[in-house]
């Protein structure tokens, strides 16, 4: 392992070294001075976080992706081979059976199409709701904030009698007042996903509020000011100052809410388990790996999802880069 | 005598009554007040379910009882509490937790802040592959590389028994998020401040330490509160690692895993598991009320942008 | 010039990793040549046996096992073996316990002895973590436990305890409904039939009838106390080597057992829908649990359950056979040892002892692995049906490398119950089940 690592680290210094050289190179073109001892400064100060990035992140993010290419199966650590691209065509051997896989991947999707635009409504209009003085919206704050520290085992276990199937499930009993029939929440596969997505906004909405809140902590007053003496009502006011003040915050968020959500794991394990109706990609790459011990496919899974969570981010920076 | 002055200003209003004005208010709290509960009630089941007997908390699920405290039995309450707070020495791991996060807290900010002070202020060659990695290692899934991270802190540093809590905090002190929240939040510190200090002779090292740390009080209160409730709600990782506590020596393990190890204790019940929850769920809270102004500001400042 | 930059980085990437897996194949330890190392002796020249445990060191269950290592090294000064415990709890999760025996494995430090749960035993004999022990521990010897971890003819484990299940009853709802129960014990259980009949008295009482434990589809729960249903049904799960599923899990008598588990939630005698708590609050007539439910209801319950007069348990219902479940963690000698094996066997027979086994069970309230060692449990006793069914008709899950896969689909049948059919149930699992099966057949 120490002598692979070695190995990488070479590579990675080759690497960089290559871009120096390149920067170095074309500065003239690029109109870029860059000064030796200035230059030294910033290598020397950048040292301690390289060092550690690489030990505990890069080096285990490449061996796993690099075990994508191996048959290595959980048990067996001193038997490796590499098995080039065997794992990935299993995994869309696997897919075109329609089975585990590609519900997963279905869910995974649905997930991510109603938690991002639920969480982040969520947390604009809580944001808005106690972007205001007193005493009382402090307190708010504090409470809207609660579920994102509680440990996630305490809420899902309550969710779970909120949600509980029969006639004196607590949702259920309350719905029975006005003549709902009871329903199977979780195990409904008409109902479970959605019941998931609000599970998780509600769970995880507080942070983005924070996040809101610091970006209308931006925006000028007399902007408002300024519109009310045109007379705006509160929505042209919100459409037309509130709404462009928060473009940049907006895009942040929608883009860290988006690749949180592509890795939606722990909610169902804990609220349903591994089931068809339920099952995401990160909880069939988690068991594929943990589980039934094949962490080169796995790996493999994880490795084709970093590629399409990467990709989706490129493509939603571009779309929402301010023009300069 | 208004409607001179309306005329004048077509668009202006006047004030709305103060009875109005009031009555909003109580609208607004009211509002308030139902949404706090709607997300605090996993607080009130926690709080709720510390004070019940086994019987009582048995009865109670599954119904709106679950969110009321077993007035009737305060003394059940106190029970539950001692006995936590005696019987399972949950204060020696409280401890361990707080001496990991004040270590992990002085590292990241020192560590990450410098790291993002260079990529936000210095320019140097081969800072476009460091600027693509830090997004690239923000958007890939880290779930698997949990198996080689081991490896590499067991099998490569070797960091066993005592040591191994350096393999507790090091992997904690650099954090690629919060280099990429350094970097924002310095971006918009104006050059005018450095450029002041440069003319009075500081070097680099000394305009990081005296002129950008003091200006950055904000964002790392924010680092500091999250690397906080990192390191006390984690403990998949230390539990791996960590030797398991031992006859007669302070043990090393921080307060998640005591709490793992008490719900598995023979014949503990619900409302002494709860009371712990709640016991160990106080310092976030309070930390985080003191400093939720400053991440506000914090991440305000940064004006994060992917 | 971007695109550029990022396609030089791909490359480079690409490189990396490439150079990465080749190089990921060297291996540092020696740890799969049996006999490799030599035996640890410390400075007072004594043989150390390394045992692993898979408990923190202060809970009860530590304390029993250190206590024991204890009096080892206190018996064997004079033979100069000294046995050193390592503790290491299974509360990480899933992968903590087993990933700590993996990289022990890797660095060549795996303990001598190690404990590993039950179902475990293919995988890791096949993997060769380890070491077959039929040729060790004599017949005589084998004879005395209830149930070993057998795999593909070898002897990979012996058990520390036994663990087994049965239904709880609440004995003041009996008594008020006029059901008699007490013909139905261990050596003399009811059947399908009878098991229905108590069913729907209790229902006619207007309590719900039983607690199967059919919502328990998150983890081992359901598996382990649904299984010997489809046992007792006449069903199997896999063919005796573990490698076939089709033809077993959805043969018609496997279908039977798990209709009987349907039929019940049709008839209403149970549902998805009855809470953790429900039997001890009086609601449920049964509750289908392992032996742990003993000390709870002995002393967490008082309320509604002030003695053993309030509450019993009886065995599993059979149908073509009796069966019930079994299997806890158990010990084995790891392929990592010394040349020189006495020592180790001297420690694996003192643990396994009648003496070690009673002192174990004493402090965690299971059941004995061994038939010698001496209970005073009171005939009829929640203790003694237990521990009878055992005897009877104690009956392992599947012995099968792909186990974590039978335990998934078990649990996607259990919970799809409500609303399919269940031979297209089984169908998909058994196809599930199968696919894993080949595919680490291939695996060698």
């Amino acid at each position: 392992m120490l002598k692979t690592s070695l190995i990488i680290l070479v590579l990675f210094i080759i690497a960089f070294g290559g871009f120096v050289v390149y920067d170095l190179a074309t500065a003239k073109k690029r109109k870029v001075v860059y000064r030796f001892k200035s230059s030294l400064t910033a290598y020397l100060m950048l040292l301690p976080a390289v060092i550690l990035a690489f030990v505990f992140i890069m080096l285990p993010i490449l061996y796993s992706l690099g075990y994508a290419f191996t048959d290595y199966y959980l048990l067996r650590p001193n038997n490796i081979n590499i098995v080039y691209f065997q794992n990935f065509k299993d995994f869309f051997e696997e897919l075109s059976t329609k089975g585990t896989l590609y519900n997963a991947i279905k869910n995974t999707i649905t997930f991510v199409v109603g938690v991002v635009p639920l969480q982040i409504g969520l947390a604009l209009l809580l944001a808005l709701f106690v972007n205001r003085a007193g005493i009382g919206s402090k307190i708010f704050k504090v409470c809207f904030f609660a579920p994102v520290v509680i440990s996630l085992s305490v809420t899902a276990f309550l969710w779970e009698q909120i949600l509980a199937p029969g006639p004196n499930g607590l949702l259920n009993s309350i719905l029975g007042i006005f003549n709902v029939p009871p329903r199977d929440w979780l195990r409904d596969p008409k109902t479970a996903m959605p019941c998931i997505i609000v599970l998780s906004a509600w769970q995880g909405c507080g942070y983005q509020m924070l996040i809101f809140l610091s970006g209308l902590s931006n925006i000028r007053k007399d902007l408002y000011e300024a519109a009310a003496l045109d007379g705006a009502n509160w929505w042209r006011k919100f459409w037309l100052v509130t709404w462009v003040g928060l473009r940049s915050t907006f895009v942040y968020i929608l883009i860290t809410v988006f690749i949180g959500a592509c890795r939606i794991l722990t909610q169902p394990m804990l609220m349903t388990g591994y089931m068809d109706h339920t099952v995401t990609l990160s909880y069939y790459m988690y068991n594929k790996g943990y589980t039934e011990r094949w962490v080169g496919y796995s790996s493999a899974v994880a490795l084709l999802m970093t590629i399409f969570i990467g990709g989706i981010t490129f493509i939603q920076r571009r779309i929402f880069r301010e023009k300069k | 005598m208004d409607k001179r002055l309306a005329k004048e200003l077509p668009n202006f209003r006047p004030n709305k009554t103060p009875v109005k004005k009031t009555v909003k208010e109580v609208i607004y709290h009211i509002v308030g007040v139902i949404l706090s509960l709607i997300f605090l009630f996993p607080i009130v089941y926690m709080l709720a379910t510390s004070t019940k007997s086994e019987t009582a908390y048995a009865e109670s699920v599954g119904t709106l009882k679950m969110f009321l405290p077993d007035f009737a039995n305060m003394s059940t309450a106190f029970a539950n509490y001692k006995s936590v707070l005696l019987d399972y020495d949950i204060w020696k791991y409280a401890l361990n937790s707080f001496i990991y996060a004040a270590i992990v807290i002085v590292l990241n900010v020192l560590i990450n802040g410098l790291a993002g002070y260079v990529m936000a202020k210095l320019r140097f060659p081969g800072k476009g592959l460091l600027s693509f990695l830090i997004i690239f290692l923000i958007v890939v899934p880290v779930e698997t590389s949990i198996i080689p991270l081991y490896s590499i802190v067991k099998i490569m540093l070797g960091l066993k028994q005592q040591m191994s809590v350096v393999g507790v905090i090091l992997p904690a002190a650099i954090s690629i998020f919060n280099v990429f929240l350094f970097t924002q939040f310095f971006q918009n510190i104006p050059k005018e401040y450095e450029e002041a200090a440069r003319i009075d002779g500081a070097n680099t090292l000394d305009i990081f330490t005296k002129v950008i740390m003091p200006l950055s009080k904000p964002i790392i209160a924010t680092v500091a509160v999250f690397c906080f409730i990192g390191v006390w709600n984690d403990y998949l990782w230390p539990s791996m690692i960590l030797p398991s506590a031992d006859d007669g020596t302070w043990p090393l393990l921080p307060i998640q895993t005591a709490l793992i190890t008490i719900k598995s204790i023979e014949g503990i019940t619900t409302g002494e598991i709860m009371a712990s929850l709640v016991i160990t769920s106080i310092p976030i809270f309070v930390i985080y009320v003191a400093a939720q102004k400053y991440i506000v500001q914090g991440f305000g400042t940064a004006g994060l942008k992917m | 010039m971007k695109k550029l930059l990022v396609s030089i980085l791909s490359i480079m990437l690409v490189c990396v990793m490439a150079f990465g897996f080749t190089a990921c194949g060297d291996n540092p330890g020696g740890g799969d040549t049996p006999g490799g190392t030599p035996p640890a002796v410390d400075a007072e020249g004594n043989t150390i046996v390394k045992i692993m445990f898979h408990v923190d060191k202060s809970s009860t269950e530590g304390q029993a096992y250190q206590k024991r290592l204890n009096a080892f090294n206190a018996a064997y000064k004079d033979r100069n073996i000294k046995a050193q415990g390592v503790f290491k709890a299974r509360s990480a999760g899933a992968s903590g316990y087993e990933t700590e025996l993996l990289n022990n494995q890797l660095e060549g430090t795996l303990a001598d002895i190690i404990t590993f749960d039950a179902p475990n035993t293919a995988a890791y004999a096949k993997s060769g973590l380890l070491y077959d022990i039929s040729g060790l521990i004599p017949a005589s010897e084998q004879e005395k436990f209830y149930s070993l971890n057998k795999y593909n003819g070898g002897l990979y484990g012996l058990p520390i305890q036994e663990s087994s299940a049965g239904f709880f009853y609440n004995k003041k709802i009996f008594r008020n409904a006029g059901i008699d129960v007490s013909a139905f014990t261990a050596e003399n259980p009811w059947n399908f039939a009878q098991f229905k009949d108590v069913c729907s008295r209790l229902k006619s009482f207007g309590k719900i009838p039983v607690d199967m434990r059919i919502d328990a589809t998150k983890d081992e729960t359901a598996p382990y106390l649904l299984y010997p249903f489809i046992y007792a049904a006449g069903g199997e799960f896999t063919s005796t080597d573990g490698y076939t599923a089709t033809g077993y899990y959805n043969s018609s008598a496997t279908v039977k057992g798990f209709q009987f588990i349907k039929d019940l939630i049709s008839a209403g005698y149970t549902s998805y829908a009855i809470g953790p708590t429900d039997f001890f609050t009086e609601k449920v007539g049964m509750y289908l649990s392992s032996g742990w439910t003993i000390p709870d209801l002995d002393n967490k319950y008082r309320d509604n359950f002030a003695s053993r007069d309030d509450w019993g348990l009886l065995p599993y219902p059979k149908d073509v056979v009796a069966a019930s479940a079994t299997g806890s963690w158990s010990y084995a000698i790891t392929n990592n040892h010394h040349t020189d094996k006495t020592a180790i066997v001297e420690l694996l027979n003192w643990m396994t002892s009648a003496e070690s086994s009673k002192a174990i069970t004493d402090a965690t309230g299971m059941i004995p692995a061994r038939k010698d060692v001496v209970t005073n449990y009171a005939v009829g006793s929640p203790e003694y049906t237990l521990l009878k069914q055992l005897e009877v008709s104690g009956r392992e899950r599947p012995v099968t490398v792909a186990y974590p896969t039978f335990s998934l689909t078990f649990n996607q049948v259990i919970a799809g119950l409500g609303t399919n059919e269940v031979s297209s149930l089984l169908n998909s699992a058994t196809n599930t089940l199968q696919a894993e099966m080949d595919r680490l057949k291939k695996l060698n």
